[in-house]
């Protein structure tokens, strides 16, 4: 009887100390965040700052609540602006992402591709991509096609460089494997080097979701009609700080959102990797 | 059925046409400081039909070196290796090759990974033959793995089914480099008297290389002694142990302990 007792009550022993350690973690977390708003509330009382140079936290809640407590169709909302910006960020990051696969694929399989490609790729890697936005707004305008160029520039690279790599990184085991069953170079592509480069790949479309909606916003900064980056620049004209500061909230939280949705997915497809490594 | 290791099939020089033959195989290879290496210097044996040959050797004697050449992964250097008459130039249908690590891929189920030699190269088209592949897990004993994935399976369970991958095509050769070698020694035993059960049911020709000593008495019809780098055969003993062999009884057999001995005086004085 005692020895029964014993294995549920030192396992509800220990899921006791997980949920301390847990209440503890959000004790700690919660803590910091009060501690910062309270900095920022005593640095702008304490220094008398302009709510033009920094609001109080509760002028940002409100500007908040203003754009999200609206219709979505309301053109003064964040709605319209962030579907706008979404839209061309999707765009360009399923263009630059299926580009950046395409041709690191072959860069991988191809050696004469991969000694053409490798200087280019690397040069234009080591540029900061942003800087040639301006360039792309001259040849393809103000509208949403210089958006979408520019997010599918900056998710290409870093898709271009991890899907090669991945490739590359297949094990030569497995490799071997395919020679042996006399493997297609298709086939052994599609059904060994592409899973085997899916951590990679993976870890580049994470990247380059974040890189697509940062060269949006860029790119709308350097002129558009709509989108989050032009709500920014209307409100900055303004000086309504607390405006801009409720948009980088929404932006902070999108690219949060953008981050885990991948990381989901990336557990659904890429179901092996961690169970192998437990 | 087989009874006993003296089935004329088995003699190196009987009757039966020999399914591999190397003669003065040869293989060389640049290291990265560019100096050329001779792995193998001029091999000759002869592997019959339905024979369980083992290939024990010290470390880097070449032993898998001339694995790869059988299974046509790399090409010889010199002198002539056929497989059933014909040279290889390449990897065969006929011959099913189990690595050193199972070597499954994880992204497919158990079902999906034995089933893949139907599925790619010269197996597609065909149509694959569920019932097949069932028997052969079943053989293995891990049917009830079949939609497991190989993650979810202990090293001796991956093993087996990689030995079912290999078998799928229906070889006529198994090549096995070390395939037991990872695993701990308890189920490497149970494994061997699987592999000898398999090899029993399916009549496959065995190449099967080890460093284990006491694994190759076990299991083979005749143990080839292979020298260090460059690797040459040492010596050829024929293993006349009765089959079926157990656990219990063939190391208790007499003759176990001295061949044995043998071997091991071999790869020593090698060694030293």
């Amino acid at each position: 009887m005692s020895v029964k007792a014993e294995g549920p009550a030192s396992t509800a022993k220990s899921r006791e100390t997980l949920c301390a350690a847990r209440l503890r973690r959000v004790a700690v977390n919660g803590g910091v965040f009060v501690l910062l708003l309270v900095c920022w509330i005593v640095a702008v009382r304490g220094f008398g700052l302009k709510s033009y140079i920094l609001p109080l936290p509760g002028d940002v809640l409100k500007a908040l609540w203003a754009g999200l407590a609206v219709p979505i169709t309301d053109k003064t909302g964040f709605y319209l602006p962030l579907w706008v910006t979404l839209s061309n960020s999707a765009l360009g990051f399923l263009l630059g992402s299926a580009l950046g696969l395409l041709l690191g694929s072959l860069m991988a399989e191809f050696r004469p591709v991969e000694t053409a490609i490798m200087p280019y790729a690397f040069a234009l890697q080591s540029l900061p991509k942003v800087a040639i936005a301006p360039l792309i707004v001259i040849w393809f305008g103000f509208g949403n096609s210089s958006k979408i160029v520019i997010a599918a520039t900056l998710t290409f690279f870093p898709m271009l460089v991890n899907s090669f790599t991945g490739l590359r990184a297949t094990e030569p085991d497995r490799i071997d494997l395919m020679r042996t069953l006399s493997g297609t170079r298709l086939e052994t592509y599609l059904l060994v080097k592409l899973p085997s480069a899916a951590p990679y790949i993976f870890a580049g479309l994470d990247m380059g979701a974040v890189y697509a909606l940062l060269g949006t916003i860029v790119a709308e900064f350097l002129g558009a009609q709509a989108g989050m980056g032009v709500t920014i620049t209307q409100l900055q004209a303004v000086s309504d700080v607390a405006g801009v500061f409720a948009c980088l909230i929404v932006l902070g939280t999108t690219g949060i959102l953008l981050h885990l949705g991948m990381r989901a997915i990336e557990r659904r497809v890429v179901h092996w990797t961690e169970r192998t490594r437990n | 059925m087989r009874t006993d290791g003296s089935a004329a099939a088995h003699a190196p020089n009987g009757p039966a046409q020999p399914l591999i033959v190397a003669q003065g195989v040869s293989r060389v290879y640049a290291t990265v400081s560019g100096e050329t290496v001779h792995a193998l210097d001029r091999v000759d044996l002869r592997i019959a039909d339905g024979e369980f040959v083992c290939l024990v050797g010290p470390s880097g004697c070449g032993k898998s070196t001339f694995l790869r050449l059988v299974a046509g992964l790399d090409p010889c250097d010199g002198g002539r290796l056929t497989l059933g008459g014909r040279p290889v130039l390449g990897p065969s249908s006929e011959v099913g090759v189990v690595f050193q690590t199972a070597n499954l891929l994880p992204w497919f189920t158990v079902l999906a990974n034995v089933s893949l030699p139907l599925r790619v190269g010269a197996g597609r088209g065909r149509a694959v033959d569920n019932g097949r592949i069932h028997e052969l897990l079943t053989i293995a004993g891990i049917a009830e793995f079949a939609n497991k994935y190989p993650y979810e399976l202990s090293g001796g369970m991956q093993q087996r089914a990689a030995i079912v991958r290999a078998l799928a095509r229906d070889p006529k050769v198994l090549l096995m480099d070390e395939p037991f070698g990872a695993l701990d020694a308890l189920t490497r035993e149970r494994l061997n008297v699987e592999l000898l059960r398999i090899w029993q049911a399916s009549r496959k020709t065995i190449l099967l290389i080890t460093h284990s000593i006491a694994e190759s008495v076990f299991l083979a019809d005749r143990v080839l002694v292979m020298s260090a780098r460059p690797g040459r055969i040492l010596r050829e003993i024929p293993i006349h142990l009765p089959r079926p062999r157990t656990l219990d009884e063939t190391p208790a057999h007499p003759d176990y302990v001295r061949l044995m001995t043998e071997i091991r005086g071999l790869l020593y004085g090698e060694a030293l």
